[in-house]
């Protein structure tokens, strides 16, 4: 309780009220960083309309969102994904139609220059559940509930891709996250975790099976995070409250960071609900840098239906950094300043949070 | 409910019969004639859906337009109008940002209640009360923040001297309303000041009631665009008229500023306007040293503040003597300016509170009220006499054009909640009915009584309840704020919980994020039941779209074991299919997913142990033999003892283990597993017979060489044993 009272006192959170459905929030690092910019994908009910806009974030005393630029989308994004070269920034959005757009972003005058879309019937079939962008924007994988992962290649002008895999939907994959340039992890029904490898085709290299669920009760991953540094950890988070890590060296194993599945942890967990997104948080792994060994999972952020954006780490008491009476759908921590985190919650709006 | 509100005095929901300005909506994008039927009906929310049926058009005609619609207008149009909100004040995303935000407020104050009702009468004692009124006022202090318009303009740093009112975002009536209530209602403790209240109110909110009429505010606004260029104000009988009249209702600060603006003030006129001067201020001073009955912690207005009332009284006379005795006094004689003599001599009358004068300076009923307030009956105390007073000011002045405003403040000072109640839902709708009468109910046991008194008209209902019913109804209809109607749906006791489980399977069951947050609500509020047939519905909704995996999934978590076995015999057919490697790969993770026996998977459970089987198989193909082979048999058996296998797979199974069954090393079936594999085989010959029987896709010796083999390994294991 001290701790989080302490942790509280030293962050500013802001709010940012936008009139339109967030379906998901990126920071986006264009070159012209004097200021920080946010890339979110809005959604209107009342016209039906979807777009990608980008604000720019003010930070003067009284912070403020300014529009910068928007490209409509004809529906609505289920992912949002940024590559963050500067030089080359990159927008990918997948719908809930089964397309997949990139834009390109203007590196100077953060405008949105021009289109790139994979629209065919045959890419997915139904809603895309998640996606991927490689770091240099080369490449981005796909997956969806269809049970289809496909793999998209970016050239300069051109785009093309190719299936990896179709499931024919036997199974519905709901999360996706490069691990290397060849190797990324996708997520599922029932907790369900996949590697797969681009150099052994045929299907996943190993899976991990999440029965250790209570009961009859099973859950969905949400979203799926690896470290740069540690690609061989994966974490990832869904419902009941779940924050685990795969670590593929005891792929049998995973790693409770929090939930209520699991009985001696349910008592601390910061959620009971689902946890949507789950992200590496750099900027408590800097702070106790003193205690981390290799075989410890790092520190973790998690948003949650129930409205908890919260620090998770293993061993540790979790530590609120958020609790709103509304859901939190995504949260992405700034990869250039990681004290920086922004968040969209159910109600309109934007959250900011800069810790200190 | 439509023939209820046509009956008029039945009504249910107040209902206003004025018929209003029709409103004329235009239809873009509507298709050509001949249009042979035309529909009409509700949609989500506010929009209406317009549907046109077009009659066959004869060939000729269609193609001649077909270039231009060959596809949009073969049957008809469905074509959407959004008809929009009536109170233009707030608008639909302001309005949800409201309802957003109400939220929090409303569910702890009804947590706060019912935690107050568990405890036991004795401990509801005096200090509890003073606690409750603390709670009503934070709640009401939450919602009040919410309808402030905007944020407001910066400052400027640098004061104007010639800006004497401050003209900053305009209020909306809604908050004026609300303030109103909260005023009478929930803030108990500045009963005693109530008409002190009032003045702060009307400062706040005259500038609303100038849209329809002239008010003192808007009098002074336009002197405020003349007082720039006017070179001696002091000339001018607008400027002693906007002063008597800002005087008339208690704004001293405005008073005070316009008084020094006076031109007797001026250095170069100092010496000889010095009589002039001196009156001049001796009135200010005495303006602001007006003795209030209001808290004395409150600077933010000029004059001296009492909270007793001994004490305010004593110092109201001292004050009036002074004005008396400056009234009489010589120096009038001496001041020269006609303007300044007979305008300061109307200021100190308002102040000894003539009444003709305050008739002639203040423009509508609230504004003599309030000027009647500060200095006729000052010691006005207690609802009746607030009541009377108005009457008489209405009197007086009748208004013409009437705001809706001041249809609340006559229901307020006439104690008639049924009028605040009805004037508050015809202005300003659901929201603020179902919110306000958290503050009507608040210690007014009256109005407690008739508020949650249930009522058979209403079907057994109270208003309360009613109105919050209303309110969540509005709040269902709207995609983004139907996840907060639960929270008012499980307040109502009667009726809340149906209405909740409607709205609950009314939800599209199609994307995973949306049924989740379905789900979620079902979690807290324990509505287990729902919850399994919602995930039931989005079960069968992915598995005929062709989502096994997802169909599989929420059928599990819903525990439906009739539904998993009829899906089994469907995914049945898939398997019984002779399956490569390839597509087995696709089946792994399906398999994975129906996980260990413990789990529901109906009669699924069998592709588990199948999988086993086909791995093994697979591995002595690959050349493992011994240890495989021999796992391939116990699984092999376990599956023929498994009452949940399939029969049409006992072939297929038996068929796939040929190489097992004519083993060359040694046997390796024993004779009671001989026996078993026998009998299995001459179930299945019986079985044949029947009509039903589905016939394995198999080369049609399969059961013969299978024979064969079962018999060749009975005789080796004979012999071995």
């Amino acid at each position: 309780m001290d701790n989080n009272l302490e942790l509280s006192m030293n962050q500013e959170i802001h709010k940012f009220p936008q009139s339109k459905y967030v379906d998901a929030v990126r920071w986006i690092s264009p070159l012209s960083a004097f200021d920080k910019f946010v890339v979110m994908a809005v959604h209107d009910t009342d016209s039906n309309v979807s777009s990608i806009d980008i604000q720019s974030l003010n930070l003067s005393n009284q912070p403020t969102l300014n529009f910068q630029s928007s490209w409509s989308l004809t529906s609505r994004v289920s992912s949002l994904e940024v590559s963050q070269t500067p030089n080359k920034p990159i927008i990918a959005a997948s719908t809930f139609e089964g397309s997949l757009h990139f834009l390109l972003v203007h590196p100077v005058d953060v405008s949105l220059d021009s289109e790139l879309s994979v629209t065919e019937n045959s890419f997915h079939n139904g809603p895309i559940s998640g996606i991927d962008l490689l770091s240099n924007g080369s490449g981005c994988v796909s997956v969806g509930e269809d049970g289809r992962v496909n793999l998209v290649n970016l050239g300069d002008s051109r785009l093309d891709y190719r299936r990896i895999f179709d499931s024919q939907g036997l199974v519905s994959y709901t999360a996706v996250k490069w691990a290397s340039p060849t190797e990324f992890v996708t997520g599922g029904l029932g907790f369900s975790l996949q590697w797969w490898d681009q150099r052994k085709p045929g299907g996943m290299v190993s899976q991990f099976n999440g029965g250790w669920a209570c009961g009859d009760t099973s859950g969905i991953v949400h979203s799926v995070d690896i470290h740069q540094s540690r690609k061989h950890v994966c974490v990832a988070g869904g419902s009941l409250g779940t924050v685990f890590a795969w670590d593929l060296r005891w792929p049998q194993q995973p790693i409770i960071l929090s939930g209520t599945g699991s009985n001696e942890l349910a008592a601390h967990s910061p959620s009971a609900s689902e946890v949507w997104e789950v992200q590496y948080d750099c900027y408590k792994q800097s702070s106790s840098i003193s205690n981390t060994s290799s075989a410890r999972v790092l520190p973790v952020l998690m948003c949650s239906e129930d409205g908890v954006l919260a620090v998770v780490e293993q061993g540790e008491e979790p530590i609120d950094v958020l609790v709103e009476p509304c859901a939190i759908n995504s949260l992405d921590v700034n990869p250039q300043n990681p004290s920086d985190v922004i968040c969209s919650l159910e109600w309109e709006s934007v959250a900011f949070i800069t810790r200190q | 409910m439509p023939g209820i509100l046509s009956e008029n005095n039945n009504a249910l929901v107040p209902f206003s019969p004025e018929v209003r300005d029709p409103i004329v909506y235009h239809l873009h994008q509507t298709p050509k004639p001949p249009i042979s039927r035309l529909s009409i009906s509700w949609s989500r929310g506010n929009c209406l859906l317009v549907s046109f049926f077009r009659t066959k058009t004869p060939s000729s005609e269609s193609e001649a337009n077909s270039e231009e619609n060959s596809d949009e207008e073969i049957g008809g149009k469905v074509v959407e109008v959004k008809l929009s909100s009536e109170n233009g004040e707030v608008d639909d995303v302001q309005r949800r940002k409201i309802a957003y935000g109400s939220v929090s407020p409303f569910a702890l104050l009804q947590s706060r209640k019912i935690s107050a009702a568990a405890l036991p009468n004795m401990l509801m004692g005096s200090s509890n009360r003073i606690d409750w009124w603390q709670h009503i006022m934070e709640y009401s202090t939450d919602i009040k923040a919410l309808l402030e318009n905007s944020k407001m303009p910066p400052s400027s740093v640098i004061e104007d001297p010639m800006e004497v009112l401050q003209i900053g975002e305009e209020p909306t009536s809604l908050k004026a309303a609300w303030e109103l209530l909260e005023i009478f209602y929930a803030d108990k403790q500045a009963q005693p000041w109530l008409p002190e209240r009032l003045v702060d109110w009307l400062a706040d909110y005259d500038s609303l009631l100038s849209s329809t009429m002239t008010t003192v505010h808007s009098k002074l606004v336009d002197l405020q665009k003349e007082l720039v260029n006017l070179p001696a104000i002091e000339d001018d009988p607008k400027y002693w008229e906007g002063l008597s009249s800002a005087l008339a209702v208690g704004w001293l600060d405005i008073v005070v500023k316009l008084l020094r603006l006076h031109g007797s003030y001026q250095l170069d006129q100092l010496g000889n306007r010095e009589t002039e001067n001196g009156l001049v201020e001796a009135v200010a001073v005495l303006v602001s040293k007006m003795p209030r009955m209001r808290s004395e912690l409150d600077d933010s207005v000029l004059g001296e503040c009492f909270k007793s009332k001994p004490d305010f009284m004593k110092s109201w006379e001292k004050w009036r003597g002074q004005i008396a005795k400056l009234e009489c006094s010589g120096f009038w004689i001496q001041c020269d300016h006609r303007q300044t003599r007979e305008g300061l001599k109307n200021l100190l009358q308002i102040m000894l509170g003539n009444s003709n004068i305050l008739n002639t300076v203040t423009c509508h009923w609230l504004e003599l009220y309030i000027s009647n307030f500060l200095y006729i009956r000052p010691f006005t105390m207690g609802l009746e006499g607030m009541y009377s007073l108005a009457q008489k000011c209405m009197q007086v002045k009748p208004l013409s054009n009437t705001h809706c405003l001041m249809g609340l403040i006559h229901g307020i000072l006439g104690d008639n909640i049924e009028v605040v109640l009805a004037e508050c839902s015809r202005s300003f709708g659901p929201w603020m009915v179902s919110h306000a009468i958290e503050l009507l109910t608040a210690g007014n046991t009256q109005a407690e009584i008739l508020l949650h008194e249930e009522r058979y008209n209403l079907g057994g209902i109270s208003i309360e309840e009613l109105h919050r019913l209303v309110y969540a109804q509005v709040l269902s209809s709207h995609p983004l704020t139907w996840q907060i109607a639960p929270v008012y749906l499980t307040s109502c006791t009667k009726q809340g919980m149906g209405l909740l489980e409607i709205l609950l399977y009314k939800q599209p069951v199609i994307h995973n994020q949306l049924l989740l947050k379905v789900l979620e609500i079902c979690r807290l509020y324990d509505l287990y039941s729902i919850s399994s047939t919602i995930m039931k519905i989005a079960g069968v909704y992915h598995w005929k779209h062709g989502r096994k995996g997802s169909g599989v999934f929420w059928l599990q978590q819903a525990q439906d074991e009739v539904r998993l076995n009829k899906i089994a015999q469907q995914l049945f057919d898939f398997v019984g299919k002779p399956i490569s490697d390839n597509s087995f790969k696709q089946w792994e993770g399906l398999i994975e997913l129906l996980g260990s026996e413990a789990r529901t998977a109906g009669g699924l459970e069998f592709l588990h142990k199948y999988r086993d089987f086909k791995k093994s198989l697979q591995q002595v193909q690959d050349g493992k033999a011994r240890e495989a082979a021999q796992q391939a048999i116990e699984s092999l058996i376990l599956l023929m003892k498994n009452p949940s296998t399939p029969q049409r797979f006992w072939l297929p199974l038996l068929h796939d283990s040929l190489m097992f069954l004519n083993w060359q090393e040694q046997p390796l079936l024993n004779v009671s597993q001989t026996n078993l594999l026998l009998n299995k085989l001459q179930e299945l010959s019986i079985a044949r017979m029947r009509p039903d029987y589905v016939e394995a896709d198999l080369p049609s010796q399969a059961l013969g060489s299978v024979r064969l083999a079962l018999a060749t390994n009975l005789g080796r294991a004979i012999l071995k044993e």
